[in-house]
C-alpha cells in the first residue's frame, strides 16, 4: 500500500509543475507573439507548457501508485525544451552588437524565462517519481527525497530572483513594491537550503517565508495590472500594454516555486 | 496656481520658461522667491493638444520672422528653438550629456575657445541633481570620462537605426553606448513609460518625456510661482538708479508692466540679446549690461552633419526617440584630429516631412523624391553635434525690419570658421566608414545643418571679456540676470540643455546664498589691490 502521505506529496508538486507551465503558456504565447514567431521553434515552449499543463491535470485525477509513462515523456520534453531555450537565448544574446552588455540583457530574449518551463518538467518528473516511492524515507537523487526537492525548490527560487532581480532593474525599482520578491526569494531560499541541512527541526522561518513568497506571487500580479494601467492609454489599450507593461504571468511562477518549497516541507515531517 | 499683482514688487520676474527660465522658476520659488515667469508661448496640454502630425505641431517652434546672413547663413525655426512653456524642452530630442570636464577650461587645458568661470566639479554636482530631477533613463556604466552616479532610470531599448550605429562603432573599434535620455524607461508620477513612437522633437504625447513643461514648470506652480503664458516681454525698464525696476510685456493685445525687484532673461541665444538690445536707454545705449561690447556676440550653433544610406533590412529608424545610441569617441579622444574641439554622433529618425526636407536640400523633386522617399523604411544615418568656436563675427543685431509689435527683428550672422569646417570634414569622413562597416549602402552627406543656439551674453571672470559673471549675474546691472544657453563661452560636442539646467541650478543656489549675506542687491565692490 501507498502511504497517502506520498501521493499528496506528488500531487503537491503536480500542481506547482502545472502552475509553471502555465505561467510559460501565457507568458512565451505573449512574449514570441510580440516577437512576431519569427523563428518556428519559438512556437515550441507554448507546445511543451501546454503538455505539460495537460499532464498535470491527467496526473490530479490519478492515484494509481505508479507513473505515466507519456505523462513522464511530456516532463521530460518540457525540461529539455527549457534547457534548449536557455541556450538558445543566450545564443541570441552573444550575437547581438554589443554582446553580454545590459542593454541585451534586459532588452534581448530573457535568458531567466526558459528555465521556468526547465522547473516545471523537473517538478513534474519529481511527482511521477514520488508515485513509485517507498512508504518511509523514499529518496530522490541519492538523497532524502525530501532534501532533494528542498534543494531542487532552492535554486529555482534563486534563480527567479536573479531574473527578477535583472527585469527589476530594468523597470528601476521605480516602485518600493519591486524589491519584495528579490529580497524575500533568496531569503526563502536560504531559508530552504538551511531546513534541509537541519533536520528533524521545526522549520517555522522557512514555512513562513514560503508562506509569504507564496502570496507576493499573487499580489505580484496585481501590482503588474496596476502597472499596466499607468502605461499610456492603461487599460483602455490592454491590447498593447498587455505586451508592453510589466508581464501579468510571471509573479505565478514565485508562488509555483514556494509551494513546491512547501511540499517539501511537508514531506519530511510526514516522514518524522 | 498663486498669481501676484502688476504692482506686486515680485522678487524675480523671468523671462522666458525653456531650459534655463524653466529651471530657475522652480528652485527660486522652492527656495522661497517670489517669481513670475513669463513666456511668449502658450502652455499647451500635451496629452489632449498635441496631435501625430509633424505640421500641426509647427506651433511649438519659435517661427518669428529673424534675418539670418553670413557665409552660413542659419535656418532658424524646427531645428533650433522653441516657444511653449518649457522652452525648446518641450520638443527637443532629450539627450542629455554631460560636458567633458576639459571643456570648463578649453582655453587653458586644451588650447581653444575660452575658460569658463566655473570648476567641472562643482557643475558634476549639479549634474546628478537634474538627472535626478529629470529621471534621466541612461546605461548602468558610462563609457567615457569621469566616473558619474547611475542614471536614476535605465537606458531604453535599442531600435534598428541605433543597432546599426553600434555595429559600425564596434568594426572602427571605438565605444559606443546608449543614449542617456530625458525620456522615463518605467512609469514615473503620471509620466507613463515612452511608447517609442518616435515623435519626441515634434512634442511628445503622451508626457513620458521629462520636458521643463512636465517637470520644472508643475514644481515651481506648487512651490507659489505664477508661469504667465502668451506674454511677450518687449522692454526690460531700468530706473535712475542704473537698476531694473521691471519688465513691459504684451499680453492678449494689451501692454503691460510687472514691478519686479530682479529681472532674469532666459530667452535663448536670440531673443535673449534681442531683448536686452530692444531694452537701451540713454544711459545704456548699447543695450543693457553690455559695457563689455559682447552682447549678441559670439553666437555658436552645434554643427549637426549627418551620413546616410539605406539598408537591405527595414530599419524603420522614426521608431523610439531619435537619437537612442550615441558615441563621445571624439569628444574624449584628443590624438587624430586635425582640429580643436569635439563632436559626438548619434542615430537618427526623422519623421517624414524632416525627412523630405532632407531630400529636398540634396536636390531631389518630384518623381526622384518620390522614389527615394519609397526607402524611408530602410534608410538609416549617423548625425553629429559638433562644437564651433566662438567667434565674435557670428553674432545676433537688431535689423531695421520690425516685427508685429512694432520692435526690430533680429539679425542672426554665422559664418563657420576653418577649424569648424575640419571637424565637420573629419566628422564626416569617420561616419561614412562606420556606415559602411554596419553594411549600410547609396551613402551620402548632409552637409548644411546646424542645431543648438548658445553664445550671445557669456559668461566669464573679467567683466571686459564677459557679459555675466559665474553666476549668471549682469557686471553692470547688479540686479539683472542672464540664465539660458546664451551664457555659455564655449559649446563641447554635445547637446546643451542638461548644462543649461546644471546652471540655472547652481544659479538659484548662488542667488539664495548671496540673499543671505545681503549682497542681492548690491554687488560688493572688489578690492582694489
Ligand atoms: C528640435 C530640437 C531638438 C533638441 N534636442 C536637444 C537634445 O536632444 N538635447 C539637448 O540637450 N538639447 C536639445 N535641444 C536644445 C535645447 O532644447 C535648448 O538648448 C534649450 O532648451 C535651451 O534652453 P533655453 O532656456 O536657453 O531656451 P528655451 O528652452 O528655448 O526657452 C526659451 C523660452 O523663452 C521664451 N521667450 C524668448 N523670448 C521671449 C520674450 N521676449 N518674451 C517672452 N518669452 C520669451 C520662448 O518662448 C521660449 O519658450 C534641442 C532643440 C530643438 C529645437
Ligand atoms: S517616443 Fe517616447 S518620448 Fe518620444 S514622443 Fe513617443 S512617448 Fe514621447
Amino acid at each position: 500500500m501507498q502511504a497517502p502521505g506520498q501521493l499528496k506529496a506528488a500531487h503537491s508538486f503536480t500542481r506547482s509543475s502545472s502552475l509553471l507551465a502555465w505561467s510559460v503558456l501565457a507568458d512565451s504565447a505573449m512574449e514570441h507573439y510580440r516577437g512576431s514567431f519569427t523563428n518556428p521553434a519559438m512556437t515550441l515552449p507554448l507546445a511543451s507548457s501546454l503538455c505539460a499543463l495537460m499532464a498535470g491535470i491527467h496526473s490530479s485525477g490519478d492515484s494509481r501508485p505508479r507513473r505515466h509513462v507519456v505523462r513522464h515523456a511530456i516532463y521530460w520534453s518540457a525540461a529539455g525544451i527549457g534547457i534548449a531555450g536557455t541556450a538558445f537565448h543566450c545564443y541570441n544574446i552573444g550575437k547581438r552588437p554589443g554582446g553580454w552588455c545590459w542593454n541585451n540583457l534586459f532588452y534581448a530574449a530573457p535568458i531567466g524565462a526558459p528555465m521556468a518551463l526547465l522547473l516545471s518538467g523537473v517538478f513534474g518528473d519529481v511527482a511521477e517519481r514520488m508515485r513509485e516511492k517507498p512508504a518511509v524515507q523514499p529518496r530522490l537523487l541519492g538523497l532524502p527525497a525530501w532534501q532533494s526537492t528542498a534543494l531542487l525548490c532552492a535554486a529555482g527560487l534563486l534563480g527567479t530572483a536573479g531574473e527578477v532581480g535583472l527585469l527589476h532593474l530594468r523597470g528601476s525599482f521605480q516602485h518600493r513594491a519591486m524589491y519584495a520578491p528579490v529580497l524575500l526569494a533568496p531569503a526563502a531560499a536560504t531559508l530552504l537550503i538551511h531546513a534541509a541541512a537541519v533536520r528533524r527541526k521545526p522549520h517555522w522561518a522557512a514555512r513562513i517565508a514560503l508562506l509569504a513568497a507564496q502570496w507576493l506571487g499573487v499580489i505580484g500580479v496585481l501590482f503588474h495590472a496596476r502597472g499596466v494601467a499607468r502605461s499610456q492609454g492603461g487599460w483602455r489599450n490592454w491590447s498593447q500594454n498587455l505586451l508592453s507593461g510589466p508581464p501579468l504571468p510571471a509573479p505565478p511562477s514565485l508562488t509555483a516555486l514556494a509551494m513546491a518549497g512547501i511540499a517539501a516541507l511537508r514531506l519530511e515531517k510526514a516522514e518524522s | 496656481m498663486r498669481e501676484f499683482e502688476h504692482d506686486d514688487d515680485v522678487d524675480f520676474a523671468i523671462v522666458g520658461t525653456g531650459a534655463g527660465g524653466g529651471t530657475l522658476a522652480c528652485r527660486l520659488s522652492e527656495l522661497g522667491f517670489r517669481v513670475v515667469a513669463f513666456d511668449a508661448g502658450a502652455w499647451w496640454r500635451p496629452l489632449e493638444e498635441f496631435a501625430s502630425d509633424e505640421s500641426h505641431q509647427k506651433k511649438l517652434f519659435w517661427t518669428d520672422e529673424r534675418l539670418c546672413d553670413g557665409e552660413t547663413p542659419l535656418v532658424l525655426g524646427t531645428n533650433n528653438s522653441g516657444k511653449a512653456i518649457g522652452g525648446s524642452t518641450v520638443h527637443f530630442a532629450m539627450v542629455s550629456l554631460r560636458f567633458r570636464p576639459e571643456w570648463f577650461k578649453s582655453r587653458s587645458l586644451l588650447g581653444y575657445g575660452a575658460d569658463w568661470p566655473l570648476d567641472w566639479r562643482e557643475m558634476w554636482h549639479y549634474y546628478t541633481q537634474v538627472e535626478q530631477a529629470l529621471k534621466i533613463s541612461g546605461p548602468l556604466k558610462y563609457p567615457w570620462g569621469p566616473k558619474r552616479p547611475r542614471y536614476p532610470y535605465r537606458e531604453h531599448e535599442l531600435n534598428a537605426a541605433a543597432w546599426v550605429l553600434a555595429r559600425g562603432a564596434e568594426a572602427l573599434g571605438i565605444d559606443w553606448t546608449s543614449t542617456p535620455l530625458a525620456t522615463v524607461s518605467a512609469p514615473r508620477g503620471h509620466s507613463p513609460p515612452c511608447v517609442y513612437r518616435g515623435f519626441c522633437v515634434s512634442g511628445c504625447a503622451t508626457n513620458a518625456k521629462q520636458s521643463a513643461l512636465v517637470t520644472w514648470i508643475p514644481r515651481a506652480v506648487a512651490a507659489g510661482a505664477e508661469i504667465r503664458d502668451l506674454a511677450m516681454v518687449t522692454r526690460i525698464a531700468v530706473g535712475n538708479n542704473d537698476r531694473v525696476t521691471g519688465l513691459e510685456y504684451i499680453r492678449e493685445g494689451q501692454r503691460q508692466f510687472q514691478r519686479a525687484r530682479h529681472v532674469v532673461v532666459a530667452g535663448y541665444a536670440i531673443e535673449t540679446p534681442r531683448l536686452l538690445l530692444l531694452s537701451a536707454t540713454s544711459r545704456f545705449p548699447d543695450g543693457l549690461g553690455n559695457s563689455s561690447g559682447l552682447l549678441g556676440k559670439n553666437l555658436m550653433v552645434q554643427s549637426n552633419q549627418a551620413v546616410w544610406g539605406v539598408m537591405p533590412e527595414e530599419i524603420r529608424a522614426y521608431k523610439g526617440p531619435p537619437s537612442l545610441a550615441i558615441t563621445e569617441h571624439w569628444n574624449y579622444t584628443d590624438i587624430g584630429k586635425d582640429f580643436f574641439g569635439g563632436y559626438s554622433y548619434m542615430s537618427q529618425g526623422p519623421l517624414p516631412i524632416v525627412w523630405a526636407g532632407a531630400l529636398n536640400r540634396r536636390g531631389l523633386w518630384g518623381q526622384a523624391l518620390l522614389d527615394e522617399m519609397q526607402h524611408y523604411n530602410h534608410q538609416v544615418g549617423l548625425k553629429i553635434v559638433g562644437e564651433t568656436l566662438p567667434q565674435e563675427r557670428n553674432r545676433v543685431t537688431l535689423a531695421d525690419e520690425k516685427d508685429a509689435n512694432g520692435l526690430p527683428i533680429a539679425r542672426v550672422t554665422y559664418s563657420f570658421c576653418d577649424n569648424d569646417k575640419r571637424l565637420i570634414r573629419h566628422a564626416l569622413d569617420f561616419m561614412g566608414r562606420a556606415l559602411d562597416a554596419a553594411g549600410v549602402g547609396d551613402i551620402w552627406e548632409e552637409t548644411n545643418d546646424t542645431c543648438h543656439l548658445n553664445g550671445t551674453a557669456r559668461m566669464g571672470d573679467d567683466p571686459r571679456c564677459s557679459v555675466v559673471d559665474g553666476d549668471c549675474r549682469s557686471w553692470d546691472i547688479p540686479n539683472l540676470w542672464i540664465c539660458d544657453g546664451s551664457v555659455f563661452p564655449t559649446v563641447g560636442g554635445v547637446n546643451p540643455s542638461l548644462t543649461i539646467q546644471a546652471i540655472a541650478l547652481r544659479t538659484a543656489d548662488r542667488i539664495a546664498a548671496l540673499a543671505g549675506r545681503g549682497e542681492l542687491d548690491r554687488r560688493p565692490q572688489k578690492k582694489m589691490s
